[in-house]
């Protein structure tokens, strides 16, 4: 009966009950489709990173990691990789040479990382090939030798184009300098601008042959079928491999670690500072009700009604009140976000500033579900904080006085 | 025999500045099935009675012994039980839930009793009926005349099957008829079924149907009168 009371008193005025529900449901809307933007923002920034750049878990020669050298290749990568690529929940390995050098054209040039692949397995574990459109060749395609896919910044940089020649000058692992001519063969294009400018692809084979020996293999990525599952392969493969590093994609890239860290962080303070402003608004009206229903409330403790049943009544009330709010402004932001998320919302006019830092110009908004099942907990919470005050001004009342207010 | 004993009840307000005596060592008892009527001037101390006798204010001194229990020694929390249990009131505004049907409003004081749903239907039925208002069930408050209103009072008050009724100037905001119609109801509950009425009331037309007639002046009992 306290539950159904409370319920039809939530309507008793209806047009401030609706005043207050509208007032909670843009609130939340408005946070959530905020958060769903960041959200957003940032998982596509460390998906794109995780799949074009670091992948899950990379393993390393410790001493490779302290200056790029080459020279500090993974001694048994073959083997490793069989051992790797057998374990549960490993996806997909691919094997990469790596060199620090310089790309130059006629025009310009610029330090570079070569990335020294196969790319039938690169393909496996790095999608950055998806990315690259027709009118921008593609992912070595043909058997030529000697091409190199490129980032369009560093073919800003140099001005070449596709077909266009790029010199690569690097340091094998025997410290001898090598240089050779490589053909343009795709230009790649991720979201992140210093990566477009730092890295070139080339086929492991045509360093190999260039520098006339193995380089060996620098690094073992990895993909896993969910990331969820990175702390436990890294630690299988740490303690399996003790001579070597492993690292997950958030050692590797901290930068995405700690957006990601924050973010997590942020998206509650942003709804907590939004239901705490909430809360105010309902604590107000809850009291008004209170101060209305003093006579009211003074004949329900004086005909037997127990104190710690007002103080559920209010609560209740303020609870459903809260609630109803809180579930339409959910379902208002889940269909905003639904929408914005099936067609995109384009911020081309930054892309440049977005890029920069690696961000994404299209932006997918979405909202994990375990945010939706916290943040119901955070209304109801709110719910019952704001209740606190006006209830426990109803416990307050006197019978004998309240009966007789007017 | 006795179902209220009040012995030297005496109630000062301001005690320590300005001490006024509100009820200043009354002497009072009822029996089961009276129909009284406290009756006298404004500030003689009616209210202050009623208010004692329902267990909503504390005496300075004295006793009221309902039943064989002191209600002056009882916590608060016993005494909400108390009234729960053995007072039922009428108040002079009505004061129904407004959001909840004569029916609800009947049957909330017996759920709060814990009584059955089973048992609860079948007395709500039996009390508005009783009151007239059978018809009237599924009706909300703001669809009933003032008459109307203060015969689910009556009905709600009766739910808890108290030993008492308290009325505070039941039909201070009735019209005439509706006020006569809500008397020879409550008259009739008290002659059929043997309900105790205590009324406290300036009108003169429960003053007639009274069977006892308790006047207060300056809180104290100037006269005590039965009628037959």
């Amino acid at each position: 009966m306290i539950f159904k009371i409370a319920f039809k008193n939530v309507w008793r005025n209806k047009v401030r009950s609706l005043i207050v529900i509208v007032a909670i449901t843009l609130g939340l809307a408005g946070g959530l489709f905020t958060v769903s933007v960041i959200t957003g923002m940032v998982d596509q920034k460390v998906r794109s990173g995780i799949n074009n750049e670091v992948s899950h878990i990379q393993v390393h020669n410790p001493e490779f990691l302290k200056n790029f050298e080459s020279r500090y290749s993974i001694p048994g990568s073959d083997s490793i990789a069989g051992i790797i690529s057998k374990m549960p929940a490993v996806k997909a390995i691919c094997l990469r040479t790596r060199i620090t050098g310089m790309a130059a054209s006629p025009n310009s040039a610029g330090g570079v990382q070569i990335i020294g692949v196969n790319p039938e397995m690169e393909k496996e574990v790095f999608s950055l090939y998806s990315g690259i459109p027709d009118s921008a060749g593609g992912f070595f395609i043909g058997s030529r030798k000697n091409q190199v896919v490129i980032g369009w910044k560093l073919a800003d940089k140099l001005k070449v184009r596709l077909k266009s020649k790029v010199i690569l000058r690097f340091q094998n692992s025997d410290g001898d300098l090598n240089e050779a001519a490589f053909s343009v063969n795709g230009i790649f294009h991720s979201s992140n601008t210093i990566f477009d400018e730092t890295n070139v692809f080339v086929k492991k084979g045509d360093l190999d042959m260039i520098t006339g020996n193995d380089n060996g293999i620098q690094e073992i990525a990895l993909i896993l079928d969910d990331v969820e599952k990175v702390p436990v392969i890294e630690t299988m493969l740490q303690s399996r491999f003790p001579a070597l590093l492993v690292q997950n994609w958030m050692e590797i890239r901290p930068d995405m670690g700690m957006i990601t860290t924050a973010i997590s962080i942020e998206v509650y303070v942003i709804l907590g500072i939004i239901l705490f402003a909430l809360a105010f608004g309902i604590v107000n009206t809850m009291l008004m009700i209170v101060f209305e229903r003093t006579r009211e409330l003074g004949m329900l403790m004086a005909v037997g009604m127990s104190k710690s049943r007002v103080f559920r009544m209010i609560m209740l009330e303020t609870i459903f009140l809260t609630l109803i709010g809180g579930i339409i402004g959910i379902g208002l932001s889940t269909a905003l976000i639904a929408i914005f998320h099936r067609h995109g919302i384009d911020l081309s006019a930054f892309s440049k500033g977005l890029g920069a830092f690696g961000f994404d110009p299209k932006i997918y908004p979405f909202i994990k579900t375990k945010l939706y099942i916290h943040l119901s907990f955070m209304i109801v919470l709110t719910g019952i904080l704001s209740a606190v005050m006006p209830a426990r001004k109803a416990l307050l009342l006197k019978p004998v006085e309240a009966i007789r207010v007017e | 025999m006795n179902i209220i004993e009040i012995k030297n009840l005496i109630k000062v307000y301001d005690e320590k500045t300005m001490p006024v005596f509100a009820l200043n060592g009354v002497d009072l008892a009822f029996r089961q099935g009276e129909f009284t009527c406290i009756v006298g001037p404004s500030g003689s101390g009616k209210t202050t009675m009623l208010n004692m006798l329902g267990g909503l204010d504390t005496p300075s001194n004295g006793q009221i012994v309902i039943d064989g229990t002191d209600i002056t020694m009882l916590k608060s929390r016993q005494l909400i039980d108390f009234r729960l249990r053995n007072i039922g009131f009428v108040f002079q505004s009505f004061n129904l839930i407004p959001v909840l049907t004569a029916k609800e409003n009947v049957e909330f004081i017996m759920q709060l009793q814990g009584v059955n749903k089973e048992k609860r239907d079948k007395r709500t039925l039996e009390l508005l009926q009783s009151v007239g208002l059978g018809e009237k069930i599924n009706t909300r408050p703001n669809k009933l005349s003032g008459g109307q209103q203060q015969r689910v009072a009556v009905a709600r008050a009766l739910a808890s099957k108290p030993k008492f009724i308290l009325a505070d100037e039941p039909t201070a905001n009735l019209d005439s008829k509706s006020a006569e119609n809500l008397l020879e109801i409550m008259e009739k509950l008290n002659r059929e079924e043997n309900v105790t009425f205590i009324f406290s009331t300036h009108d003169a037309r429960v003053v007639a149907k009274a069977k006892r007639v308790v006047t207060l002046e300056d809180g104290k009992i100037v006269s005590d009168i039965p009628k037959n």
